[in-house]
């Protein structure tokens, strides 16, 4: 692993990130070993989120850097070489709400911990839920919502996995705002979670890892 | 500028407690200490599932006008909710909140004209949050139409143009305080409001962030904002906006702030 990338990559510098990549590839390093350079700055850089130690913007900015070390290394990749993932998640805020934020630190929480993670946005009927679940195939799904108005599309989500015959394939969680074991039981979701760090420990523990 | 008090929500964990075990005690101190801070409206919030909603909008409405004068600013996105709600005031409440989005001009602003209430109107439509100033005015001209159409006079109207947080969009705040200003522009009688913390969110040294925010805006126009009516810095720093904008006759409102401590010691 690279200290010079690690060290870029947490402090921000995002040209000097880029350049680093961009020289190792050129000189011959495998770009598994940049990849994983680059998980390990992900895994610091989430800590610190966690710990209050740096912000919102700073992991977007984190995620832009990895964005365009992929682009650099990626055309190198061989298929074998492809990075195994530890499973696959769709996660997705429920129809009638529109808060993104604290999905996409779950979403980028989950991607930085090792798993495949399809995002389907904000305001997702259920329908579409179900859809990406059968195309997809993961093994958790994660239902996000602030509004006291998504607990019933929660719910309807759940049912509508069970109605096509894939509740017993996935675990579900949830989370947003409030919420409680009362409310779980209410959405019939399997968990829920108070934040990013609980989404990932949940993630792991249903794939067995 | 008119302070909309924000603390009684239900979104809130503390205040979801006391809304669930039916806090008097808890609900009209946090009332009262909200009056006596100057608010113009307190905000009554029950953030619970819809099935209780009304009755526990109803219980707040009736424990705090038990204690303090002030009106109230209802705020549901459930017309069913709000309409037993209002049965429960007794004056003339503002409504938090219309939008863009058909349920909410079809649930929600006919109550809103058919009892004259002041009414918030939120910048967006079913679509979302438009991205840009020149789309959120859009919708804002697709509101106001309608509440013209419905006998809603254009000074009841307080428009939000939204302010997303600065952490996942730098140009948030000018984005929001460009739509203040044309609505200025546009809708002279209009009123504009803001729920002021959005801003910062995801940022540290919120307070910051916040008190920079608003002043800018009240350059821009905001007249009215959701707020912690006892956050002393954001006081201090609309005091002095208001006082350095001219508006401050004999900076009488200033002096008498500084008497009472706003400024600190």
């Amino acid at each position: 692993m690279s200290k010079a990338l690690i060290d870029a990559i947490t402090d921000m510098r995002e040209e000097d990130a880029v350049r680093t990549a961009k020289e190792m590839v050129d000189k011959g390093t495998s770009p598994m070993e940049v990849l994983e350079s680059c998980r390990e700055a992900m895994t610091i850089i989430g800590q610190r989120f966690e710990a209050g130690d740096c912000f919102v913007p700073e992991l977007i900015l984190a995620g832009e850097v990895l964005h365009q070390i992929s682009d650099v290394v990626k055309p190198k990749l061989t298929q074998t070489a492809k990075q195994k993932k530890l499973g696959r998640v769709v996660i997705g805020t429920v129809e009638g709400d529109i808060h993104d934020i604290g999905k996409d630190i779950v979403t980028f929480m989950l991607d930085v911990n090792g798993f495949e993670v399809r995002d389907l946005g904000v305001d997702v009927p259920a329908a579409k839920f179900v859809e990406a679940v059968k195309e997809f195939q993961p093994q958790v799904v994660g239902l996000s919502g602030f509004l006291t108005l998504a607990y019933d599309p929660m719910k309807n989500t759940v049912q509508a996995l069970k109605d096509a015959g894939l509740r017993d394939k996935v675990k579900v969680m949830i989370g947003g705002g409030q919420m409680d074991d009362q409310i779980r039981q209410y959405t019939r979701a399997d968990a829920y979670g108070k934040d990013a760090m609980a989404a990932v420990a949940l993630a792991k523990s249903w794939v067995g890892g | 500028m008119k302070i909309i008090g924000e603390k009684i929500n239900g979104t809130r964990k503390r205040v979801a407690q006391a809304i669930a075990e039916r806090d008097t005690v808890f609900i009209q101190d946090l009332a009262c200490k909200q009056a006596e801070a100057g608010a113009a409206w307190l905000d009554v919030n029950a953030g619970t599932h819809p099935s209780r909603e009304a009755d526990d909008l109803v219980w707040l409405i009736e424990n705090i006008q038990a204690v303090t004068e002030t009106p109230l600013c209802l705020d549901s996105a459930n017309p069913a909710a709000l309409s037993v709600a209002i049965k429960a005031v007794n004056k003339t409440p503002m409504i938090n909140s219309i939008s863009g989005e058909p349920a909410r001009l079809e649930g929600i602003l006919p109550l809103a004209a058919e009892h004259g209430c002041p009414v918030i109107a939120l910048a967006m439509d079913d679509k979302g949050i438009p991205k840009t100033m020149e789309d959120r005015m859009t919708v804002i001209r697709r509101v106001v139409a309608e509440t013209r159409r419905q006998g809603l006079p254009d000074g009841n109207l307080y428009f939000d143009p939204l302010a997303m947080t600065i952490s996942t969009d730098i140009q948030s705040a000018n984005i929001a305080i460009g739509t203040m200003r044309a609505v200025r522009a546009e809708i002279p009688e209009a009123h504009l409001t803001c729920g002021l913390s959005n801003i910062s969110f995801g940022l540290p040294a919120r307070s910051h962030i916040n008190r920079v925010f608003v002043t800018l805006a009240m350059q821009a126009g905001l007249d009215s904002a959701i707020l912690d009516p006892l956050d002393q810095e954001m006081k201090a720093a609309i005091i002095t906006t208001e006082l350095v904008l001219g508006r401050d006759r004999h900076c009488l409102g200033y002096t008498r702030a500084f008497r009472a401590g706003v400024f600190g010691k």
